[in-house]
């Protein structure tokens, strides 16, 4: 009975697993001594103390009812529904962003207008108009020197907690009184603790997709100055698969940069999966990278291919652990511009500042939303 | 477990607090397992709440540790009383006590100052329940700390050695979700999601905690907040909001709800300028008519 039990529990956890909640030996060994303590033959009670020890969060519970109904409770019936959440079927109704009557998808229209004609002349109009296509070698030497004079503006913030320091300072009484030990009891020298200042991590997302092509150039000096001042910035680079470009932009000549660039990314200027892209951030480096000191920074047009539910629950992920999101939009700048494309509507709710990037004066505006 | 489970439940609503089985559940195994309870909801679900019914069940202290970030070792886990050090010093000196002697007294445990934390390990008279309030407004330093402590129910403090818990204090931890619980927390602890309450269980707490509030009050009330809670709100009201509301519906003596009477104390209910902006005196009609004639909001 008890071998069975854990056999079954096992099948059941990896299931799970399988579907992407994370379910570990720890948790199934949670589960195991509250089954020992639960009425088997009560479904519900089985239901609950799962539910409990395996620790199933309110997104997955979904997915938790679906297979607890399938294999704990053995109905194959129902089996039907054991189709992962996200994958719908061609006939099934698309989010309302999409079928909206008529607000959100009008507008719609009007971004993607440009876009339909891909490569064609308004699109260029539309980009040639931003001065940062026209830059050159020296408007990169002024940005980078832009860059050092607001480097001390990005770290203002003092963090919370004391830390011991030398001369001045405020009196830290445990440490004056251990020290005063010594010389019995007379203090001597007071020991000082002040809060440190606190530096934002940035974690740097770029679109190198053909609509985000004129920035390239630009992206990378921004990107190579930031590095020089916050020197934990990660940067990854995406089109239509994720890339993490940190080491490429380190040291060297710009141009070996670019070109170091262009060979490890496998399409540059090719199309976007904006969504998908960040959902392999969200899944591979959100926990190693990303806390509560950390700034992430994301630039992109936000005209999105992929399906705009799973950008909207990368950015939720995204969200949930850093300190604040940006989006960077060049589009912005543009009056007939407004957020409305599918991709950015659904990134929307879960950006603190949507801000344009398109000229210097956008960029120095931005500065001391980088800092904590 | 099924007959321990509505034992439990009676037991609480004896306390006032009407418990679902899933609560019910989490709280059994928490004390069966002896791991620590991690409680996320919406504010004013009631997370805060389990605790202190808990400790009533039990006879037992409430240790509550309030976080915030910045919250630091001496705040949550113990300080030296560092004036009577002092004087202590002072005193040994005239005595002409040795150094490692009068070191030796001065941090004894009498010169220790307990915080939340200490307290619920150290505490004698069986265990105790310790409520981690907000811990999502700790930092993750914090978090790490807390996992030490939570895994082992053991602190060490240099001057004095491991101070080890005579009882393993019940340990339920509530987060409003504003950021993420780290991964080892949440996996060190039994987890429970508290959801805004059905209808039939916001009208038993009202009237368990409202005994004065009509049945029919009662009923509109929970009428009234689940339609309200179903539109799209800046700061969407719990349970707490509505128990608010009940009470000073019933000192207003008003037994059943009209638009003037929500309009005067939407305030209990609704506590952002913007949501009640939006809530425009179209709305309000149709929220009260529907908690009167609840095939209105059907239809």
């Amino acid at each position: 009975m008890r071998a069975d039990l854990l056999t079954h529990l096992a099948v059941f956890a990896g299931a799970l697993r399988e579907a992407g909640i994370r379910v570990t030996t720890g948790d199934e060994v949670d589960a195991l001594r509250a089954l020992v303590l639960a009425d088997l033959g009560d479904p519900e009670d089985v239901r609950l103390a799962l539910r409990c020890t395996l620790k199933v969060r309110p997104r997955d519970e979904r997915t938790f009812e679906m297979l607890f109904t399938r294999l704990w409770l053995g109905r194959a019936g129902e089996r039907t529904a054991g189709r992962p959440l996200g994958e719908n079927g061609p006939g099934h109704p698309r989010s309302p962003l999409e079928a909206g009557p008529s607000g959100l998808a009008g507008h719609e229209r009007k971004v993607e207008e440009p876009e339909g004609e891909e490569r064609g002349a308004s699109r260029e109009a539309l980009l040639r108009r931003k001065s940062f296509d026209r830059w050159d070698e020296r408007d990169c030497l002024l940005l980078e020197r832009l860059m050092a004079r607001l480097a001390s503006r990005l770290a203002t913030r003092r963090g919370r907690r004391l830390r011991p320091v030398h001369g001045r300072g405020r009196v830290d009484p445990r440490r004056s009184l251990r020290r005063a030990l010594a010389t019995l009891g007379e203090v001597v020298t007071f020991a000082k603790r002040e809060h440190p200042v606190e530096t934002a991590r940035l974690v740097v997302i770029c679109d190198t997709s053909g609509s985000m092509d004129g920035q390239g150039r630009f992206l990378l000096a921004f990107v190579r100055a930031l590095k020089r001042v916050a020197r934990s910035t990660e940067v990854f680079v995406f089109n239509t698969e994720l890339v993490r470009v940190t080491s490429l932009l380190s040291a060297g000549e710009e141009q070996a940069a670019l070109s170091a660039l262009a060979r490890a990314v496998p399409d540059w200027s090719g199309g976007t999966r904006i969504g998908e892209s960040l959902m392999a951030f969200a899944s591979r480096h959100l926990s190693e990278l990303v806390d509560s000191r950390t700034v992430v920074l994301i630039f992109s047009d936000g005209l999105e291919r992929g399906d705009p539910e799973i950008l909207a629950e990368a950015m939720r992920c995204i969200r949930a652990r850093a300190r604040r999101v940006i989006w960077l939009n060049p589009l912005l700048s543009d009056p007939r511009y407004e957020p409305s494309a599918r991709g950015m509507a659904a990134a929307l709710p879960f950006i603190d500042r949507l801000a344009p990037a398109h000229d210097l004066e956008s960029l120095e505006r931005l500065v001391p939303h980088l800092s904590l | 477990m099924r007959p321990e489970i509505h034992a439990l439940e009676e037991a609480m609503a004896g306390e006032g607090y009407i418990a679902d089985d899933a609560i019910a559940t989490a709280l059994l195994l928490t004390e069966d397992l002896r791991k620590p309870l991690l409680v996320e909801g919406d504010a004013g679900v009631g997370k805060t709440e389990i605790a202190k019914v808990l400790a009533r069940l039990k006879k037992t202290e409430l240790i509550r540790l309030q976080c915030y970030e910045g919250l630091d070792v001496s705040t949550a886990l113990y300080e030296w009383n560092y004036p009577r050090q002092m004087l202590r010093v002072r005193m040994a000196e005239r005595e002409g006590l040795a150094a490692e002697a009068m070191e030796q007294t001065v941090f004894g445990r009498s010169y220790l100052l307990e915080r939340p934390l200490l307290r619920a390990i150290s505490r004698r008279e069986g265990p105790a329940v310790l409520l981690v309030d907000e811990v999502d407004r700790a930092d993750e330093a914090f978090e790490a700390f807390l996992l030490e402590v939570l895994s082992d129910f053991q602190v060490t403090i240099p001057e004095l050695g491991t101070i080890r818990a005579e009882h393993v204090p019940y340990v339920v931890l509530t987060s409003n979700c504003t950021r993420e619980i780290g991964d080892a927390l949440r996996r060190r602890c039994l987890y429970l999601h508290l959801d805004h309450p059905s209808l039939e269980k916001e009208v038993a707490i009202l009237r368990s905690r409202v005994p004065r509030a009509s049945e029919t009050l009662a009923l509109q009330i929970g009428r009234f907040l689940k339609a309200l809670r179903e539109r799209r709100l800046m700061r969407r009201p719990g349970v707490a909001e509505s128990i608010d509301w009940a009470q000073a519906l019933v000192r207003l003596h008003i037994g059943v709800l009209d638009l003037e009477a929500v309009k005067a104390t939407l305030g209990c209910i609704v506590k952002d300028r913007r949501d009640q902006h939006d809530l425009g005196e179209s709305e309000l009609v149709r929220l009260v008519d529907g908690a009167a004639h609840p095939e209105v909001l059907a239809s």
